[in-house]
């Protein structure tokens, strides 16, 4: 592919221009790389924060995914209805355009064949030799490209005119999620050209890194929304939330065990401290210091041994072990502490 | 401190998710100060007490709930239990009983089922026995009816919703 573009492509009039759109797509090749690799680290971490956060991050996540969706489709509609105008533009550039495509294609061809799924290089180095061959008639791709290249601001200008007329389909939000190469999902054939496009425009729109830094959370936050439990499309690899929430429960039974106390029904959830009503942790869940079965945390056992010593669900008074108890929060301390800890990064 | 105003949250919540759930019991916090609350409890059935509407006020100290909070009636209620004037409640859960397992909606609960079953006999700490002898002395007497048509002239007269 790559001698050929090279062999196709006809000599550039102009060395410099040449040269300095040389620079600008090796510039632009690496920035892509830099996004798709950068995109690939945060889906990776999202899908590993994702288990950690819970509902928490939901409803910030359905916003940002709401914009999102809102976002995209008006630029794509806007990019497919200024194809025509722009089309003109190309033709007359033509042999300008058509050696840094191949060019670029030969830098996409062979410095970034890593990433999975050049679509840029490999859409842009075939047009090329078409362009070249035929004298422009270049692809949709090209001219998407280079509009997006050179016209990106504009576009964004005719955004916010054309904000009312393009109504967001759900489509995109669908494509977006699907979001950069490696999802191991089995993808709908259809939505694939959706998702070049998105991907190619936005790691083209995202001319610096910042930006696309800003722009892959945003992506990570749609996957945890994209998918409802039960959607078919939904990658093994995210988190069943359902599953995790469940975990809690099964500790709550678990903790209820034989205790007296369920008649009350604030106390009702002795996976929370019945006496602080903070939740126990795995150290609180596993401390059973009277013989009666009430569990509370090893916080709030401390402070009750400071002051009557009394078994809040018996009324006995702790002492019949008070050495064994006593080296237990001793021992406990430290893991307690640490739980505590650990938990709270887990949770953040 | 904290851990007392951290807990009453929680119980706030706790009692606005189950506000149905126990329609004797109407528990208000303070707008200002969540270690001041009151209650609104219906005087159980089948007692002299029935058909009362009865007001309490909780003071929770700082060390709750490994104390308890301090509660008494705001509505009067001729109670062998209850000190006539003050209101102050002699139970023995609001003493030395108190687990800091109770919370302020069953220590409620525990007040209805007080008013349902007085303890004339039980060791009462009420400074000024007057209440406490003259209701504990009907009952210790076996004058039950006494004490029955004194709590219901009573609930009548300061417990009910003023007719007209």
């Amino acid at each position: 592919m790559v001698s050929d573009s090279i062999t196709n492509a006809p000599i550039p009039s102009a060395p410099n221009s040449k040269d300095f759109s040389k620079k600008k797509r090796a510039n632009r090749t690496a920035k892509l790389k830099q996004c798709k690799l950068d995109a690939r680290r945060e889906q990776w971490l999202s899908q590993v924060a994702v288990k950690s956060k819970g509902c928490k991050e939901e409803g910030n996540c359905a916003k940002k995914e709401r914009d999102r969706s809102l976002e995209n489709p008006r630029r794509r509609d806007e990019d497919n209805n200024d194809d025509g105008s722009i089309h003109h533009e190309s033709d007359t550039e033509s042999p300008s355009n058509s050696p840094t495509n191949s060019l670029l294609g030969g830098g996409g061809g062979s410095g970034g064949s890593d990433s999975g799924t050049n679509f840029i290089g490999s859409s842009s180095s075939g047009s090329s030799i078409s362009g070249s061959s035929s004298g422009g008639c270049c692809s949709g791709s090209i001219t998407e490209e280079e509009e997006e290249d050179d016209d990106w601001e504009a576009v964004a200008d005719a955004l916010a005119a054309d904000d009312d007329n393009n109504k967001p389909e759900p489509e995109p939000e669908n494509s977006y999620s699907q979001s950069p190469s490696e999802s191991q999902l089995s993808m709908q054939s259809d939505s694939t050209p959706e998702l070049t496009n998105g991907l190619g425009l936005d790691s083209a729109n995202s001319m610096t890194e910042t930006e696309s830094a800003r722009m892959v959370p945003r992506i990570s936050g749609n996957n945890t929304q994209a998918w409802r439990p039960d959607d078919a499309y939904r990658p093994q690899s995210l988190p069943n939330l359902a599953k995790q929430r469940s975990f809690p429960a099964t500790n709550r039974h678990f903790g209820h065990g034989g205790v007296p106390w369920s008649r009350n029904s604030v106390l009702g959830a002795p996976s929370s401290c019945p006496i602080c009503y903070e939740d126990l942790d795995l150290t609180d869940s596993s401390f059973l210091p009277c013989l009666c079965g009430f569990r509370l945390c090893l916080f709030c056992h401390k402070r009750i041994l400071e002051e009557d010593g009394r078994c809040p669900g018996c009324r006995k008074p702790y002492e019949h072990d008070q050495v064994e108890s006593e080296a237990s929060v001793q021992g406990g301390s430290l893991t307690f502490r640490l739980a505590r800890s650990c938990s709270m990064i887990a949770r953040s | 401190m904290q851990a007392s105003r951290a807990r009453l949250f929680k119980e706030y919540k706790e009692v606005q998710r189950e506000k149905t759930a126990d329609p004797d019991i109407q528990l208000v916090c303070d707008d200002s100060n969540i270690f001041k609350w009151t209650a609104l409890i219906k005087g159980p059935s089948e007692t002299p007490f029935e058909g009362g509407v009865f007001q309490l006020a909780f003071a929770v100290p700082e060390q709750y709930p490994l104390q308890p909070p301090q509660v008494r009636f705001l509505t009067k209620i001729f109670h062998p239990n209850v000190h006539f004037k003050t209101g102050e409640i002699c139970l023995d859960i609001l003493k030395n009983a108190w687990s800091p397992a109770w919370t302020l909606q069953s220590v409620c609960r525990a007040i209805i089922a007080l008013m349902a079953h007085p303890e004339p006999d039980s060791p009462l700490n009420c400074d000024s026995a007057f209440s406490c002898l003259w209701t504990g002395n009907l009952l210790r007497s076996g004058d039950t009816r006494g004490y029955q048509s004194m709590a219901r002239m009573y609930t009548r007269l300061a417990a009910m919703p003023k007719k007209g």
